[in-house]
C-alpha cells in the first residue's frame, strides 16, 4: 500500500455550509497546521482527488453536484463529511429543502462532528479516511483480479441456501434500523425462499463460484417490481449492484416501468437507486411506524 | 542509459526538494522529500477515468518523446533536433488535452500552446547562440568546448533562457495551462481530464524534462564542470524563489514578456556576437 | 525539331486544354481528363526513370516558327489584358501591360540583333527542373482528377448560383499545367517569360471564375501585381540583350560564376528577375493578391496558389541564387523572405477561415524559400529545393481536404471543423498527415526548416531571428487546428460519402506522396537535390549529417505509432464490425473493469457515469 497512504489529495465542496467548516478546512492548509506534511494536496479537480471533503447539509440544489463530483472521482475514493450539517443535516435537518446529511446522497466513510469542526478534528478525519481508502483499495484489488469472472445468471433452486445466507448478511444494517422482525429478508425461511425462487426472477452474481450478489423481481401489469438487490458488503461500490439491476431489468422484458420500494430510513439505498435513474414518486406507511418510499423508472 | 534510469530519480528528488523549499519560504514544514514518488505510486494505483479512450495514448507518446529528447541530449546529439523532439512531445500533450474534450482542458491546451509559442524563440536562440560560439550544434561538442564558459559570451541568452525555465518548470507566474494555483478558474487546465496512471505519466515526464533542462543550464558552464553543477542547482532554487515571489501573470503578459526577453536579450546577444565575429 | 519527352509534356496539355473547351459532356470529359492525367503522371515519372524514352524529329517545325507563334500568342494576350484594363477601368493594368508589351516589342524588333540562344529547353538531366516537373505532373494531375468530382458538386450542390463554365475551367487547368512544364524547362529567358505570362493570365481567369464582384476585383488585383513582376522580367530581358549578355538561364549563371565584370553586369537583371519572382510568390508587400485569390474554387487554390504557380516565383529566385549570393541584392531578397515568413506566420494565427490560414502559411513558407534563395549558399539552396517539394505536396493535400470538408459541412471556418475525426475520419486523418508534413518534427517541412536554420545561422545569423519567431507562430496555429480536428464534443454524426472516387484518389495519392517524401527524403536528396546543387556550386558539402538523418528516421518510426490511436478509436461504440459478445457488452458499459483499462466518462453522462473499458 506504499504511496496510497502518503499522498491523499483532497477535493473540497461546500454543499450548503455556513462557511464555518470551510474556513476550518482551509485552515488545515495554512502554515499553522500544514497538512502538506502528510502529503495532502488540495486539488480542484475531482479526477485527481482521493478524498472528498463535504461541508454543509445536502440541499436540493447540491444533490446533483455532490453526486457529480463523487462519480467523477476515480476509485479508490472515500468521502469525509465535515461538521454537524454534513453528518446529519444539523440544525437544518428538518428544512423543506434539506434531505439530511451528505450520506443521503453518496456513501460517507468518515463523519467529522463539530460546529464548526476543528482543524485537528478534520485532520484526524482525513487520517481515518486513509484507513478507509486502504480498505477500498483492498476490495478493488480483490475484485479487480476477478471482476472479469463475475458471472451474471439466473439463480436456481439449488442456490437457495447460499442466497439466504447472503441476504442475512446484506440486510444487517436494515435490521438494526427497523428491528430484525420487520425486515422480510431477515425473517424469510429456506422453504419460503425456495418457493419464491420458482415464482420470481432471480439474477445472481458469482465470483469464482462464490455468490456475491442477488437481484430479484417480478412482473405485474407491465410493471417490473424490483424486490431487492443485495451485494455482499465486501463488493459494495464496485458496480456489481448496478449490473445486477440492469440484468434484472433485461430479464423482465416488455415492461413500461419499473418500481422499487425501500424503507424510508435506508438513505444509502435510496441514493443508490437515484443514481441508477430511479425517481421517488410516493411514500406510504407499510406497517405501523414503518414508512416505505417508492421509486420508479420509465423504460426508455 | 544512465539518464534513462537516473533522471526520474533525480528529477523526483528535485521536485520533492522544490516542494520543501517552497513550503519553507511560506514558513510551512512541507512534505517529505520523497513526496513526489508517493504521489506517483498512488496515482498508479488509482482508477483511470477517461473521456475519450485515445487521450491516454497521446500522453504516453508525450512521455516517450520527452524521454527520447533527454536521451538525445545526453547522448550528445544535435541541439536543434533535441528542441524539435521536445516540441513534438509538448504537441502530443496538447493534442491529448484537446482530445479530452472538456472546456477546461481546451483552455489549458490553448494556454499551453501560447506558452510554447512564448518560449520557443528563446530556446532556439539559445541553441543558435551556442552554435555561434562553439561552431557546432552537437551537444557533445558544446559540452567539450574548451574556452571561457559560454555564459560569459552569452550573458543575454543565459538570462533569457532562465526566463523560459520559469515556464518550462511550470512555475506559478507562467503556469497558466495546468494551473497549480488557480483551481476555480480552469480547474487543472491541461491535466483536468487525466487521472491515475496517465497523470503519473505526465508527472514522470516532468521529472525527465527537469533534469534535461538543468543539463542544458550546465552547458553554459561546460568548461568548468563543478561550477556548472553548482550553478544548475542554484538556478533551480532561483526559479523556485521567483515562483514564490511573484503571484500570477496573465497569458497576454506571458507571451509579450517572453518575446520581449527573447528579442532584447537573445537577439541582442546574437547581434553583438555576429558583429564581434 | 527534336521531339523528346519534354516538348511533349509541354505541348500535350496545352493542346488538350484547348480541346477541353469543346467538350460539353460530363462523361466524355471525365474519361479524357482521367486518361490525360494518367499520361501526364506517367510521363513525369518517366522523365526521372528514362528521359530519352521517346524521341523523334519533326522537321516541319523550326525554332523560328515556334518563336513566331509565341510572339503572336503574346501579342494576343497583351491585347486581351489591355482590354481588361480598359474595360474594368483599371488604368494601372493597362499601363503596366503597355509598358511590358512595349519593352518586349522593342526587344524583339527594335533593338536590332540580340544574342542567340542555342538551347531553348533545359535537358532532362537538370534535376531541379525535373523535380519541379514531377511536382507539376503528379500534384497537377491529381488536382485535375479531384476537380472533376469537386466542380460537379460545386455547381450542382454548393454554388448553384454560379454559372457552370466547366469546359473553360478544365481548359484553363490543362493550359496552365502545360505552361508550368514549359516554365520549368525553359532555358531561353524569352521562352520562360512567355510561359510566365501564360500562368499569370490563367491565374487571372481562374480567380475570376465565379464572376462575382469580389472575385473580379481580386482577379484584377492579382493580375496587376503579377504584371508588375512581368514588367521587371521584361526589363531584365531588355537589359541583358542591350548589354550582349547571354539570354539563357545557364549562360546567366555561368557568367556570374566567371566573376569579374560579367558578374556585376548580370546582377541587375538577376535582381529584376528576383523581383518578378517575389511578386509571383506573393512576398511582402505583394502578398495581398494571394489572399484574394482564395475566392477561386479550391482546386485552383491548390494548384495555382499553393503548389505550382507561386512556386514558379521561388523557382526563379532559387535559380538566381548563385548569381545573387553574397551580394547586397541577395541580402535584400533574403530580408524580404525572412520578413514575409514572420509576418505570414503571425497573420495565419489571426485567420479563422481555413483557406486563409493555408494562404498565409503558403506566403510564409514561400518566404522561407525566398530567404534560402537570397542567402544562396550550398546548404541554403539545398534546403530551399527540399522545402519546395515538401510544401507542394503537403499544402496541396491540405487545400484539397479543406475543399472536401467545405462541401460537406458548409463552412471553411476552423472552429466548425471540431470533431472532424468522427464526422469525416478519412479526410481528417489525411489532413492530419498533411499538417504533420507541414510542421511536425521528423516530417518534411521541419527537416527543411531545420536545414534552413542551419544555413542561415552560418550565413546571416541575424536573419535567424525571423525564422525563430516565425516558426513558433506556425507551431501555434497548426497545433490549434490539429486540436480542433481531434477534439470530440458530444456525439457528432458521421458524414456519408466523404468524397467521390476521383477526389479520394487525388487526396490518397497526395497523402502517400507526403508520407513517402518524408520517408524517402534521404534518397530524394542524394539522387535529385544534391546533384543539382553540386552542379551549380561545383562542390559538395554535407547539409545534414548521417547521424541526424538516422535520428530523424527513428523519430519518424515513433510517430508512425501515432495512427494506432485512430485504429483504437475507430473501434469505439460507433464501430460497425462485429465484436465478441463479451467485449461488446463491456463497451456498452455493462461489465465493470478497474485498473489498467480505465473507466470512460461521457460528458453528457456524468451523472450516470458508466463503468467501461
Amino acid at each position: 500500500m506504499f504511496g496510497l497512504k502518503q499522498s491523499p489529495w483532497v477535493i473540497h465542496y461546500d454543499a450548503s455550509s455556513c462557511n464555518g467548516c470551510d474556513i476550518e478546512t482551509l485552515a488545515c492548509l495554512t502554515p499553522g497546521f500544514d497538512v502538506e506534511r502528510l502529503g495532502v494536496l488540495n486539488t480542484g479537480d475531482p479526477k485527481h482527488a482521493d478524498i472528498f471533503l463535504v461541508t454543509g447539509a445536502a440541499n436540493e440544489q447540491s444533490h446533483a453536484v455532490i453526486r457529480n463530483i463523487y462519480d467523477q472521482m476515480p476509485e479508490p475514493k472515500v468521502v469525509v463529511a465535515i461538521g454537524a450539517c454534513a453528518c446529519t443535516g444539523g440544525i437544518f435537518r428538518e428544512c423543506y429543502n434539506i434531505s439530511g446529511g451528505v450520506d443521503t446522497v453518496i456513501p460517507v466513510d468518515v463523519f467529522v462532528p463539530g460546529c464548526a469542526a476543528r482543524p485537528e478534528a478534520i485532520i484526524d478525519g482525513v487520517v481515518q479516511a486513509l484507513a478507509a481508502l486502504m480498505d477500498r483499495r483492498k476490495a478493488m484489488k480483490a475484485l479487480g483480479k476477478n471482476v472479469d469472472q463475475v458471472l451474471y445468471s439466473r439463480a436456481e433452486s439449488a442456490d437457495a441456501a447460499r442466497i439466504l445466507s447472503l441476504q442475512k448478511t446484506a440486510h444487517q444494517q436494515e435490521g438494526t434500523i427497523y428491528g430484525e422482525e420487520h425486515v422480510p429478508g431477515l425473517v424469510q425461511t429456506l422453504p419460503a425462499l425456495e418457493v419464491e425462487l420458482t415464482q420470481r426472477v432471480f439474477i445472481k452474481a458469482t465470483v469464482n463460484g462464490r455468490l456475491v450478489g442477488v437481484a430479484r423481481g417480478y412482473a405485474q401489469d407491465r410493471t417490473g417490481f424490483i424486490s431487492d438487490v443485495i451485494v455482499h458488503p465486501y463488493f459494495h461500490r464496485c458496480g456489481v449492484g448496478r449490473r445486477l439491476l440492469e440484468e434484472l431489468e433485461k430479464a423482465l422484458p416488455d415492461m413500461n416501468r419499473f418500481e422499487a420500494s425501500i424503507g424510508d430510513k435506508c438513505v444509502e439505498s435510496a441514493a443508490w437507486l437515484q443514481r441508477q435513474g430511479y425517481e421517488l414518486y410516493k411514500t406510504d406507511s407499510w406497517r405501523p411506524a414503518i414508512a416505505r418510499v417508492y421509486f420508479q423508472k420509465e423504460r426508455k | 542509459m544512465v539518464y534513462l534510469l537516473a533522471a526520474p530519480l533525480v528529477g523526483g528528488l528535485l521536485v520533492g526538494w522544490d516542494r520543501r523549499i517552497s513550503a519553507r519560504m511560506q514558513s510551512r514544514q512541507g512534505p517529505p522529500i520523497f513526496q513526489p514518488f508517493y504521489d506517483v505510486f498512488k496515482l498508479c494505483k488509482k482508477e483511470n477515468i477517461v473521456v475519450r479512450r485515445s487521450q491516454n495514448y497521446y500522453v504516453a507518446l508525450f512521455l516517450v518523446f520527452v524521454i527520447f529528447t533527454g536521451g538525445l541530449f545526453f547522448a550528445g546529439s544535435d541541439l536543434l533536433l533535441v528542441i524539435f523532439a521536445l516540441t513534438l512531445a509538448a504537441i502530443f500533450l496538447v493534442l491529448g488535452a484537446y482530445k479530452a474534450s472538456s472546456p477546461f482542458s481546451f483552455i489549458g491546451a490553448e494556454r499551453e500552446l501560447i506558452q510554447m509559442m512564448a518560449y520557443e524563440p528563446m530556446v532556439l536562440l539559445t541553441a543558435i547562440g551556442m552554435y555561434m560560439v562553439t561552431k557546432s550544434f552537437q551537444v557533445g561538442d558544446i559540452a567539450g568546448y574548451h574556452g571561457v564558459p559560454l555564459v560569459f559570451l552569452l550573458p543575454g541568452i543565459f538570462l533569457g533562457f532562465l526566463y523560459t525555465l520559469e515556464i518550462k518548470f511550470r512555475k506559478s507566474p507562467f503556469d497558466l495551462s495546468s494551473s497549480h494555483h488557480a483551481h476555480q478558474e480552469l480547474v487543472r487546465g491541461l491535466t483536468t481530464e487525466f487521472s491515475g496512471r496517465t497523470l503519473a505519466m505526465i508527472e514522470i515526464a516532468h521529472w525527465y524534462e527537469l533534469v534535461f533542462l538543468l543539463g542544458w543550464v550546465y552547458l553554459f558552464f561546460a568548461s568548468m564542470p563543478i561550477l556548472g553543477v553548482a550553478v544548475s542547482l542554484l538556478v533551480f532554487v532561483l526559479v523556485i524563489f521567483v515562483d514564490n515571489v511573484f503571484a500570477r501573470l496573465k497569458w497576454q503578459a506571458a507571451i509579450r514578456s517572453a518575446w520581449a526577453v527573447a528579442a532584447v536579450l537573445g537577439f541582442g546577444n546574437i547581434l553583438i556576437l555576429s558583429l564581434l565575429r | 525539331m527534336m521531339m523528346t519527352l519534354i516538348p511533349l509534356l509541354i505541348l500535350v496539355p496545352l493542346v488538350a486544354g484547348l480541346a477541353m473547351l469543346l467538350i460539353r459532356n460530363d462523361h466524355v470529359r471525365r474519361v479524357i481528363v482521367t486518361i490525360l492525367v494518367l499520361a501526364i503522371g506517367a510521363a513525369s515519372v518517366l522523365l526521372v526513370v528514362a528521359p530519352d524514352a521517346i524521341s523523334f524529329t519533326i522537321t516541319a517545325v523550326s525554332d523560328h516558327s515556334i518563336n513566331l507563334a509565341m510572339n503572336l500568342t503574346e501579342a494576343a494576350m497583351a491585347i486581351f489584358v489591355l482590354y481588361v484594363g480598359v474595360h474594368s477601368r483599371r488604368p494601372l493594368i493597362a499601363v503596366l501591360m503597355a509598358v511590358q508589351a512595349g519593352l518586349m516589342a522593342w526587344f524583339e524588333y527594335g533593338s536590332g540583333s540580340h544574342p542567340e540562344v542555342s538551347q531553348n529547353l533545359l535537358p532532362a538531366t537538370d534535376h531541379f527542373s525535373v523535380i519541379m516537373a514531377l511536382i507539376n505532373g503528379i500534384v497537377g494531375g491529381g488536382i485535375c482528377l479531384y476537380a472533376l468530382g469537386y466542380m460537379k458538386e460545386y455547381h450542382e450542390v454548393a454554388h448553384t448560383d454560379v454559372t457552370d463554365r466547366r469546359p473553360t475551367f478544365f481548359a484553363l487547368l490543362f493550359v496552365f499545367v502545360g505552361a508550368m512544364f514549359g516554365l520549368v524547362f525553359s532555358n531561353n529567358l524569352t521562352w520562360l517569360f512567355f510561359f510566365w505570362e501564360i500562368t499569370t493570365l490563367c491565374s487571372y481567369l481562374l480567380i475570376g471564375y465565379t464572376r462575382t464582384e469580389e472575385s473580379r476585383r481580386n482577379a484584377q488585383r492579382a493580375l496587376m501585381m503579377n504584371l508588375l513582376g512581368g514588367v521587371a522580367f521584361a526589363a531584365a530581358i531588355v537589359y541583358l540583350s542591350r548589354n550582349a549578355c547571354p539570354l539563357d538561364l545557364q549562360g546567366l549563371i555561368d557568367s556570374a560564376k566567371s566573376g569579374g565584370s560579367s558578374k556585376a553586369l548580370v546582377l541587375l537583371p538577376a535582381a529584376l528577375l528576383c523581383f518578378a519572382g517575389i511578386t509571383k510568390s506573393a512576398q511582402l508587400p505583394f502578398s495581398s493578391w494571394l489572399l484574394g485569390a482564395m475566392v477561386a474554387p479550391t482546386p485552383v487554390s491548390a494548384l495555382l496558389h499553393s503548389s505550382t504557380m507561386v512556386k514558379a516565383g521561388v523557382y526563379l529566385v532559387l535559380r538566381m541564387a548563385p548569381v545573387i549570393t553574397e551580394t547586397k541584392v541577395g541580402m535584400l531578397v533574403a530580408l524580404v523572405g525572412a520578413v514575409t515568413f514572420l509576418v505570414g506566420s503571425l497573420a495565419a494565427i489571426t485567420a479563422a477561415d481555413a483557406k486563409r490560414v493555408l494562404a498565409w502559411s503558403t506566403v510564409a513558407n514561400l518566404g522561407l524559400i525566398v530567404l534560402c534563395g537570397g542567402i544562396g549558399t550550398y546548404a541554403a539552396v539545398w534546403a530551399g529545393v527540399l522545402l519546395i517539394i515538401f510544401h507542394a505536396v503537403a499544402k496541396c493535400l491540405l487545400f484539397l481536404c479543406v475543399g472536401l470538408v467545405e462541401h460537406k459541412i458548409h463552412s471553411r471556418n476552423i472552429d466548425a471543423m471540431s470533431g472532424l475525426i468522427v464526422r469525416m475520419p478519412a479526410v481528417a486523418v489525411m489532413m492530419l498527415i498533411g499538417m504533420a508534413g507541414m510542421f511536425l518534427a521528423p516530417f518534411g517541412m521541419l527537416i527543411s526548416k531545420y536545414a534552413v536554420l542551419m544555413a542561415v545561422v552560418d550565413a546571416a545569423p541575424v536573419l535567424s531571428v525571423f525564422i525563430v519567431f516565425g516558426s513558433s507562430a506556425t507551431l501555434f496555429f497548426w497545433v490549434k487546428w490539429m486540436g480542433k480536428l481531434v477534439e470530440v464534443v458530444g456525439t457528432p454524426e458521421r458524414v456519408r460519402n466523404e468524397f467521390t472516387l476521383g477526389e479520394g484518389l487525388a487526396v490518397g495519392v497526395l497523402s502517400m506522396a507526403t508520407f513517402l517524401a518524408c520517408l524517402l527524403f534521404p534518397m530524394i536528396s542524394s539522387h535529385m537535390i544534391v546533384p543539382y546543387v553540386t552542379g551549380v556550386f561545383g562542390e559538395h558539402a554535407a547539409s545534414l549529417t548521417q547521424g541526424n538523418i538516422i535520428i530523424m528516421m527513428i523519430m519518424m518510426a515513433m510517430v508512425m505509432l501515432f495512427p494506432l490511436s485512430f485504429i483504437r478509436y475507430g473501434r469505439g461504440p460507433q464501430s460497425r464490425g462485429r465484436l465478441p459478445e463479451r467485449r461488446q457488452r463491456r463497451r456498452q458499459g455493462s461489465i465493470p473493469r478497474f485498473g489498467r483499462q480505465g473507466r470512460k466518462h461521457d460528458d453528457e453522462q456524468l451523472l450516470h457515469a458508466r463503468v467501461a473499458q
